[in-house]
């Protein structure tokens, strides 16, 4: 609960900032007939749930729509620009979610304590946006591969910090290439 | 904000200290975002612009969700917890 108005602030124009020996009960009084409003100390979304598992999807849908992309057949020049056009976006609209989870696990999950442990960490990080950026650019299957190869990567280093054993499995996805879950 | 606040506390905040001095880095503030009154730590300071975050690193969820808070938004410091 906070109080905050007038007369908190006439209140604490008298007294200093950091007075713990304040008399409780005139404490009580004051929460008493100041306005209180509840206030969030903590998040008001569920904490601690991360999960790479969104990274290494978006990594693969990158590669599919590479593959796609470099397949796209010259016919019927409309339905070849419709579906590039496509293709584009939706390699566009995994791109921003890779680098939004990577963010996310960079600047939330991982701690200092886990960029000591792990000291390429940052620097793996850095290489994957950057191979991100890249895929964007180009149609390019290298760029992408090396963006999931990162993504795994990080996957793998994340688990590690969880405790748990990693693992690489074939997905089943069209890509056929892997994906780090844990046992 | 853990342990120096726990669920259930309660506060007062007061903006009168922000007239005399301005907020610092490791200020208890009060702040308004998403509509709803949060009480965060302040960790960085860039101009007018508060980078806050609570006093448990695992849990609490940081500026980089919130934002970073202008000064406009910040109700009071919390003087007694």
């Amino acid at each position: 609960m906070i109080s905050f108005d007038i007369e908190s602030q006439v209140f604490f124009d008298f007294f200093p900032q950091d007075w713990f020996n304040i008399d409780m009960k005139l404490l009580n009084f004051l929460f008493k007939i100041l306005p209180t409003e509840t206030a969030y100390a903590h998040c008001d979304i569920p904490c601690g749930i991360y999960d790479p598992f969104r990274a290494q999807q978006a990594a693969h849908t990158i590669i599919r729509m590479t593959e796609l992309l470099g397949k796209v057949e010259r016919e019927d020049e409309t339905k070849a620009e419709h579906d590039i056009s496509r293709m584009t976006h939706v390699k566009e609209k995994h791109s921003d979610i890779l680098e939004e989870e990577l963010n996310t696990l960079r600047d939330d999950y991982f701690k200092e304590e886990h960029f000591k442990e792990h000291p390429n960490l940052n620097e793996l990080f850095i290489k994957t946006l950057k191979s991100v950026s890249k895929a964007r650019q180009n149609i390019s299957l290298g760029d992408a591969e090396a963006t999931l190869n990162r993504v795994l990567e990080i996957s793998e280093i994340f688990f590690k910090t969880k405790g748990v054993e990693s693992v690489r499995v074939k997905t089943v996805y069209p890509t056929a290439r892997e994906i780090v879950l844990h046992r | 904000m853990e342990p120096v606040i726990k669920e259930g506390n309660e506060v007062l905040v007061s903006s009168v200290p922000f007239f005399f001095f301005k907020p610092k880095v490791g200020d208890i503030v009060a702040f308004k975002k998403f509509d709803r009154v949060f009480i965060k730590r302040i960790r960085n300071i860039k101009d007018d612009e508060y980078f806050l975050k609570g006093d448990n690193d695992k849990d609490s969820l940081d500026s980089k969700k919130v934002g970073w808070i202008s000064g406009i938004n910040i109700l009071g410091k919390v003087l007694i917890y």
